[in-house]
């Protein structure tokens, strides 16, 4: 059991998502770092889809109301457990009464959102299918809205014996993926591409693009230069994704996040690649990114390059939690 | 939504590797609509679609995981597209009582600039169809109605509401829809019921399903 | 201390679950080699050893007055971290005062990271292995001074 200390705004109980009622006009929702998500859960022998906490504002604290093992992953957040420095991408155990403070995103690969991971998954109800926090309609996660300071959340398994005090290569580093210095994202073009200007075309993949200060859960709105059609494009109102890149009157891109509604009428310039969502998940706001065309081929290849890094995790977190290599804690 | 036409024949585009979007060519109609109800029911039975997901005239698929070719599910996309017999629902019809204008549609007054017609003649175009519900989406329960008469199409508004209440009644060029919750909106609010549309512990969730129809009742004209 | 054949097929099927190549097993009078053939696992004659850097490890601690060195060894084969990858300050430098527990380093095995701890407190002596030097099984990784 945990009690939030500090005023968490933003922070949001996520699984992987509401992926089967988007027809009842319910988007997916889950965590924007869905690779962090898994991780932290599989550190704690959770199913990879497990309901964590994720934390995009700084300083979060919580307080362990009992003995209590845990891991941290995504940003790191120069974490303390009472005055102890605790090293990110880890499993850690608290003691009743400790109290887990995460400070401001740093380092060199600097991210933006935590995630805590508690044995057994946070306990919250499954609705349709989920754990994840529906804003939009206030349902799901903890009592259908952002924590607050005194919430209490519970661990599904609070009492599960877990060998902890390990950790794993952030995939970040594992995973990386630049172009001149910058995070980058691989983009599938869409069904409006051609009907944007061939120099606006050539600019989406030449530029940088800020990430502004109007990006949240629910979209990246981007700055850079403006994507002008060839002719003003009026689309009937259609499904959507996490990922989709639309195009507003304005030129400025808005990426869908996964707090995006379940339908859009915008023109598609193109979709961030499911396998690289959490980058930008991940991307500072004020941060400028990169984006690479990509095709069908290698998108699905990413994605099946981000299963095996899980399965990889997946497998050898099982065996140092119980193979004669396994460091007790 | 725009009245435009889509081509002469059906498209396909991906949305990543998440999903792909069938569109169905010519002009927006109920007709094509029945056809992709009758699309959605058979796709959503298929082995590689997670969620068959009507929209206007098109049809949004999820995946289970992305197949390693597109070229076989394309294929039996049109082919399906071709085959099928339109879905005729017999859905229920739903009555909506609402007040019009006043603090429930603060918009009105852009309606009536815009159109040029008076209150009184927006509230009787706007209650006079029966609109039917082609689709779910935007938000939990939202309906997307076709039918709205076409001479009280007002544009989006420049700058969207940051929030409208839940049963707010708008309208946004061609369409009219009424808010399943609170949140923000680009739509020209111009009345307000009380209905709920959504309730994630019912199954279904939505009250309302494409194929049922909705009439506004006019339970009062607030200045 | 000498591994029975039945720690050792657990090491071997440990070791055909990751992508670690190659393993030494180092213990007193007996130095056991596993290597990678195909998806097995088998056990490599002295000859066989055609692999990566030699592995990282001087028997015995430096010779000195005063009393003996602790010596932290490798729990695992695997490639020895100063630091947290995501960090640059290193855990331990020479000179510093460690309490038993603390973490003098990481051992990266694949997509895992394992604390390299002292079990008792002392004075860092010398790091005996470079940052990032793939070390083996037993390498000696610190040198400490006894409290």
């Amino acid at each position: 059991m945990i009690e939030i200390l500090s005023n968490a705004a933003l922070a949001t109980v996520q699984d992987l998502g509401r992926l089967g009622s988007l027809r009842f006009g319910v988007g997916t929702a889950g965590a924007m770092d869905d690779l962090a998500l898994a991780a932290g859960n599989l550190l704690l022998g959770n199913e990879a889809g497990a309901a964590g906490i994720e934390i995009p504002v700084f300083p979060f604290k919580v307080r362990f109301a009992e003995d209590c093992v845990f891991a941290l992953t995504g940003a790191d957040c120069g974490a303390k457990l009472d005055a102890e420095p605790l090293l990110p991408w880890w499993s850690h155990r608290a003691r009743a009464g400790q109290v887990l403070t995460l400070g401001l995103p740093q380092g060199a690969q600097r991210a933006s959102r935590a995630v805590l991971c508690l044995p057994g998954g946070i306990d919250v109800p499954e609705v349709l299918g989920s754990r994840s926090t529906q804003m939009r309609g206030a349902f799901g996660g903890h009592e259908g809205r952002a924590l607050r300071k005194g919430d209490v959340l519970r661990a599904a398994d609070p009492k599960r014996a877990c060998r902890t005090g390990f950790g794993l290569v952030p995939p970040a580093l594992a995973l990386p993926l630049q172009l001149d210095g910058l995070v980058a994202l691989r983009v599938l073009p869409g069904a409006e591409y051609l009907g944007f200007e061939a120099a606006s075309r050539e600019a989406f993949w030449a530029g940088e693009w800020r990430i502004t200060a109007q990006s949240d859960r629910y979209g990246y709105r981007l700055s850079g230069a403006a994507l002008r059609p060839v002719a003003p494009m009026e689309l009937r109102s259609h499904g959507i994704v996490p990922g989709v890149i639309q195009v507003p009157h304005s030129g400025q891109p808005i990426i869908q996040m996964r707090d995006a509604q379940p339908s859009g009428g915008y023109p598609k310039f193109g979709t961030v690649i499911e396998a690289d969502l959490w980058r930008l998940g991940q991307a500072p706001i004020g941060s400028r990114i990169r984006f690479i065309e990509t095709n069908w081929d290698e998108a699905v290849a990413a994605l099946e390059q981000k299963e095996a890094w899980l399965a990889k995790v997946a497998r050898m977190v099982a065996l140092q939690r119980s193979g004669p290599m396994g460091v007790a804690a | 939504m725009s009245l435009s036409t889509t081509g002469p024949t059906p498209t396909v585009s991906l949305l990543g590797t998440t999903a792909l979007l069938f569109e169905a060519p010519g002009a927006l109609a109920f007709a094509s609509q029945q056809r992709i109800w009758a699309l959605a029911q058979e796709a959503a039975g298929w082995p590689e679609v997670r969620e068959a997901v009507p929209g206007m005239n098109n049809l949004m698929l999820s995946f289970v995981r992305p197949p390693r070719t597109l070229d076989a599910l394309t294929a039996r996309l049109a082919a399906a597209w071709e085959a099928v017999t339109p879905l005729t629902r017999e859905g229920r019809v739903v009555e909506l009582p609402v007040r019009y204008g006043g603090a429930g549609g603060p918009h009105m007054a852009d309606v009536v600039a815009h159109t040029g017609l008076s209150v009184e003649q927006i509230v009787e175009l706007h209650s006079a169809p029966l609109y039917p519900v082609y689709a779910l989406g935007s938000h939990p329960g939202y309906c997307y109605l076709g039918g709205m008469d076409p001479r009280i199409a007002t544009p989006r508004r420049p700058v969207p509401v940051l929030s409208i209440p839940g049963g707010a009644v708008s309208i946004g060029g061609a369409q009219t829809g009424v808010s399943a919750s609170a949140g923000p909106s680009g739509w020209n609010t111009i009345g307000s019921t009380t209905m709920t549309f959504f309730d994630p512990v019912r199954d279904p969730p939505a009250t309302l399903q494409p194929g049922d129809r909705i009439r506004f009742l006019v339970e009062g004209i607030e200045p | 201390m000498m591994k029975a054949p039945h720690e050792l097929r657990e090491i071997a099927g440990w070791m055909a679950a990751t992508d670690i190549g190659f393993l030494e097993l180092r213990m007193p009078g007996a130095t056991v080699r596993l290597g990678r053939c195909g998806d097995e696992v088998v056990t490599l004659d002295d000859g066989q050893r055609h692999d990566e850097s030699p592995v990282a490890h001087r028997p015995g601690a430096t010779k000195r007055s005063g009393p003996p060195l602790d010596t932290v060894t490798s729990a695992s084969v695997g490639v020895f971290l100063h630091a947290h990858p995501c960090a640059t300050a290193p855990f331990a430098r020479a000179g510093a005062r460690v309490q038993a527990g603390q973490t003098l380093g990481l051992l990266r095995i694949g997509v895992l990271l394992l604390p390299v701890a002292t079990a008792r407190a002392g004075t860092v002596a010398a790091l005996r292995v470079e940052d990032g030097a793939t070390v083996g099984y037993g390498a000696a990784l610190v040198d400490l001074h006894p409290l």
